[in-house]
């Protein structure tokens, strides 16, 4: 199986844990092999674009340099630093000017960048490369009767990267289904979590959360499954806030996916990361 | 004689309307360019004596990316260059204390926003002075 | 030599440093408008927001929220169907706001996108914990208390971070950062 440079960024180092654990370990049952970047730095995320778009360009250049410098795809697992390192590639293939201007400043650290490797979401390997079939053969423990809600948000599927269907993707879906789960008809899987907008216009993104959560529950599901720290965050954290504001009672857990791919998998649940949500994944994962 | 013809490369009209009737006054003859492609076709046109070059264009400091193009251009590169920005105000916050200046051309100087008229044809002078020097030697 | 720019022409100067503006293309279909989640909190549409962009109404745009409100969820992108990259768009508003100093002093976006910069710069990672300030400042007691209460529950939980990482070559990496942004050179 192919080996990928691993990018998790700041969010995995801490508020996400579970989701960089989770990944690591589910790789390795699939196969795929993932050697963390060495000294890899912050993608810029998206606030970093409203001042200097160079600047963005130039942090993710060092991460991609570095990765191809040890001959690598480039894989995270966050959505916000996987569109970060697409688009600063695409733009490095797009523009000269700025790659080369990018390569003169990426020199003081010894590094090069020529655009020569490909990025990628962690999902996109999981789907594309290892192939849903092949996750459902190594599937121990199928995840009868849960009901999934399948959250795609917004950077894993848009901007458009290769051409995907980013009206009506299907392969979050195509993944619960192989780990023995539901995939609930959730409506509203493509829309908006806020993203960082919790942080700078908070009632506005409590709302866009509400509304989130609120077609989870309406759809039937019992977990919403993620595959972004902001999202997860967001979701997750917040719903106690989303109650005080509008008066819910929102008590939706959320996890990551590979947390879930985990289970289903036969990983020891002690090594899945549960335990620190703020609102309680037991009736998923059972207690611990 | 022919006057002296000056290039100002910079996205703010206002600031250009400013700067330019200054430099009108002193007898310059002056164009104008609003971002860094136009301000480098038309610097590649050799009717220039003088740049005049703003920092924070387009998606961030382009400027600098002007400025390493000229100086990768044998020709350009002896033109004096007045490098005019307000970067210290924009994202000085990330270098507290430091000097503000690219120091990347052979022949720069640099004006920070506001600009004080005076300064303005002071420094310009003194680098046209510098660069007649230097080119009758 | 080149006419004095528009505003439209000022802002599609921002976006690729090119010739002529993508915002000219919008038909005014309000595909984005009809799309954006965070639409009902915005002064002005998306739509409008063009539509005001490209009939030059300089400080109509600069007054309005509708740019820091954009979350960049990328959704008005996909549809169009003029093909303009507004998420795009929103952020060349944001850069000009930021540059001209126009934005009002009550929005949190400006002094949160600066704060994170500075603590990227320095530490080559980002650090929860020095953002927090940055928006708390614009929230009422409530709000203040709910995020203490959320920030010490991760903490407890081992999500958040009590020392910001470094990366190990963190003087090369400012050495780059200096090729790109013009500070702290002597000449």
């Amino acid at each position: 199986m192919k080996k990928f440079a691993y990018f998790p960024g700041c969010s995995l180092e801490k508020i996400a844990l579970s989701y960089n654990k989770t990944s690591v370990e589910t790789s390795k049952i699939l196969g795929v092999e993932l050697q963390e970047l060495e000294d890899w730095n912050c993608c810029g995320a998206t606030t970093y674009f409203h001042v200097d778009q160079l600047l963005a360009y130039t942090l993710t250049a060092r991460n991609l340099a570095m990765a191809e410098k040890e001959g690598l795809d480039l894989v995270a697992p966050c959505s916000a630093c996987y569109k970060n390192a697409y688009t600063t590639n695409k733009y490095f293939k797009a523009d000269p000017d700025v790659a080369e201007h990018i390569n003169y400043a990426l020199e003081e650290d010894d590094l090069q960048f020529n655009g020569d490797i490909n990025v990628h979401h962690i999902m996109d390997i999981y789907v594309n490369e290892v192939g849903v079939d092949a996750i459902k053969e190594k599937v121990k423990v199928p995840l009868e009767g849960l009901k999934v809600a399948p959250y795609y948000g917004c950077q894993i599927v848009r901007p458009r990267k290769n051409g995907e269907d980013v009206e009506n993707p299907q392969f979050f879906e195509d993944l619960v289904k192989a780990m023995g789960a539901e995939a609930v008809d959730f409506a509203e899987r493509l829309r908006c979590c806020g993203g960082s907008l919790i942080m700078t216009s908070r009632t506005a993104a409590l709302d866009m959360v509400r509304v989130l959560l609120k077609n989870a529950v309406d759809s039937g599901a019992d977990v919403i499954a993620t595959a972004c720290p902001l999202c997860q965050v967001n979701l997750e954290c917040y719903q106690l806030q989303v109650n005080e504001e509008f008066g819910t009672d929102f008590n939706m857990p959320v996890t990551y996916f590979t947390q879930l791919l985990g289970l289903a998998l036969g990983m020891p649940k002690k090594k899945l990361g549960i335990g620190s949500e703020l609102v309680s994944a037991a009736p998923i994962f059972g207690e611990f | 004689m022919t006057q002296t013809r000056l290039l100002i490369i910079d996205d703010d009209p206002d600031y250009v309307d400013g700067i330019k009737s200054i430099l009108e006054k002193a007898d310059y003859v002056v164009d104008a360019a609003y971002n860094p492609k136009d301000g480098f076709e038309a610097l590649e046109t050799g009717n220039y004596d003088l740049l005049l070059l703003d920092i924070m264009m387009g998606r961030g400091a382009e400027g600098v990316m002007v400025a390493r193009k000229i100086n990768k251009d044998p020709v350009l590169r002896e033109m004096p260059v007045l490098i005019i920005t307000g970067v210290r105000e924009q994202i000085a916050f990330l270098f507290p204390g430091q000097a503000v200046h690219p120091g990347i051309l052979p022949t720069d100087e640099l004006l920070e926003k506001p600009v004080n008229p005076d300064l303005l044809i002071e420094k310009v002078e003194a680098l046209l002075k510098e660069a007649k020097e230097k080119k009758a030697k | 030599m080149a006419a004095k720019p528009t505003f439209s022409q000022e802002i599609s100067n921002l976006l690729y440093a090119s010739q002529g503006s993508p915002l000219k293309n919008c038909i005014q279909c309000g595909t984005c408008s009809g799309t954006c989640p965070v639409v009902n909190y915005m002064d002005q549409t998306p739509r409008r927001l063009i539509g005001m962009i490209n009939a030059n109404l300089k400080e109509d745009v600069l007054d309005c929220n509708t740019y820091w409100f954009c979350a960049s969820c990328y959704h008005c992108t996909v549809r169009c169907p003029a093909k303009i990259d507004i998420a795009e768009a929103m952020y060349a508003v944001k850069r000009y706001s930021i540059w001209h100093k126009t934005y009002s002093e009550d929005l949190v976006g400006p002094t949160f996108s600066e704060t994170f910069v500075k603590t990227i710069i320095n530490n080559g990672r980002s650090f929860e914990p020095v953002l927090a300030p940055t928006y708390m400042f614009s929230m009422g007691i409530k709000e203040v208390l709910q995020e203490a209460y959320m920030g010490t529950q991760m903490m407890l939980k081992g999500r958040m971070p009590v020392l910001p990482t470094k990366i190990k070559r963190l003087d090369n990496f400012k050495k780059v950062i200096r090729r790109i942004i013009p500070m702290g050179g002597e000449k």
